[in-house]
């Protein structure tokens, strides 16, 4: 009997990063990326970006909206390793620095159509009382140095994180 | 050999009295259950809930087994503790439930219990923390002497999981 091939699929993902709710935040934009196994590539489209910069809206909504464009193709032969889309939220602080509002991942989903997802954002905590002072006063939060971490499973044992829920929806 | 994929997250908790939890979870499988890709057990970073009272982790579990039987399906048990502002941890519930059969995503909502001791002990746990915990991990997900346990409620742990099955139609099993 003839061993079968390797049967590739393709997984097309069309899509927008819309809109947040950060009660407390305002002059924010986002970044995105896709981390997936070893078994996918991205064959066309952009699996990184960066929105522009929003104000809430004057009206009682107080909406963040960036309508973001998200527009990228994955061929893979293995479930495994589907992608995750990572959203991480910047602003500014008191003082005028660029800080991170929160992290937040989320599967692409598995059934064709259209979905809706809202996502809830989390930040890392110092844990001391002092180092989160420090943070505040010099604009030097934690913040991870590969936003990808977020989309994995391991390592998450020594975090400390405040969930500020606010939720990008992302229909797909 | 059929094969299941179990893609999804362990969204977070509502419902425990106590704030800031992590969760430590694993899977269980029977004997004909292999495990080709993904860890088998893991455990979420701490949450605090600033907006609200659900803890968020978003914690992916991606998991690829294979297997001859249906006999042991897997089953997702988790332990949700507490640390308090020390880094001292407390358990708030054990749960667990079992991996859904049919494919497509599913959202569940897993109950969880903690056991009680005797009156003095829990008079101890308001004040001081600790408490009563299971010395074998496998009450958890077995029913097998539950009997002897006396327990209270916790919380609600969400999980969102996506299953995909393949080749379950060459052992005349439809789904």
């Amino acid at each position: 009997m003839a061993a079968a091939s390797p049967s590739v699929f393709l997984l097309m993902v069309n899509g927008q990063v819309e809109s947040a709710q950060f009660p407390e935040y305002d002059d924010l934009y986002c970044k995105y990326c896709f981390v997936y196994g070893q078994d996918w590539a991205p064959t066309a489209g952009l699996e990184e970006g960066i929105s522009q910069i929003t104000s809430k809206s004057q009206d009682v909504r107080r909406a963040l909206v960036w309508n973001f464009p998200i527009d990228v193709t994955f061929k893979s032969t293995n479930p495994y390793g589907w992608p995750q889309i990572v959203l991480s939220v910047y602003g500014p602080d008191v003082f005028g620095n660029d800080v991170v509002r929160g992290y937040g991942a989320v599967h692409v989903p598995f059934s064709p159509g259209r979905h809706k997802r809202t996502i809830p954002m989390f930040v890392p905590e110092s844990t001391s009382k002092l180092q989160k002072f420090t943070s505040w006063f010099m604009g030097r939060r934690p913040e991870y140095t590969d936003p990808k971490v977020v989309a994995q499973g391991e390592g998450r044992e020594g975090e400390t994180a405040g969930a500020e829920t606010l939720f990008p929806e992302q229909p797909a | 050999m059929a094969e299941v994929h179990v893609i999804g997250q362990i969204m977070g908790a509502t419902g425990f009295s106590e704030s800031s939890l992590f969760c430590k979870w694993g899977v269980h499988t029977g004997a004909a259950w292999k495990l080709l890709s993904g860890v088998r057990e893991g455990q979420t970073q701490v949450d605090t809930p600033q907006v609200g009272d659900m803890a968020y982790w978003s914690h992916p579990i991606d998991l690829h087994f294979a297997t001859k039987g249906l006999q042991g399906w897997p089953r997702l048990h988790l332990q949700v503790w507490s640390q308090d502002g020390f880094g001292r941890c407390q358990l708030a519930g054990y749960g667990f439930c079992h991996v859904p059969s049919s494919p497509g995503s599913h959202q569940l909502h897993c109950p969880t219990w903690r056991p009680l001791g005797p009156w003095r002990e829990q008079l101890a746990r308001a004040f001081v923390g600790g408490g009563p915990q299971l010395l074998h991990g496998d009450a958890v997900y077995s029913g097998a002497d539950r009997y002897r346990l006396r327990t209270a409620a916790g919380g609600l742990v969400h999980l969102e999981l996506g299953l995909l099955l393949r080749h379950f139609d060459r052992y005349g099993v439809q789904c």
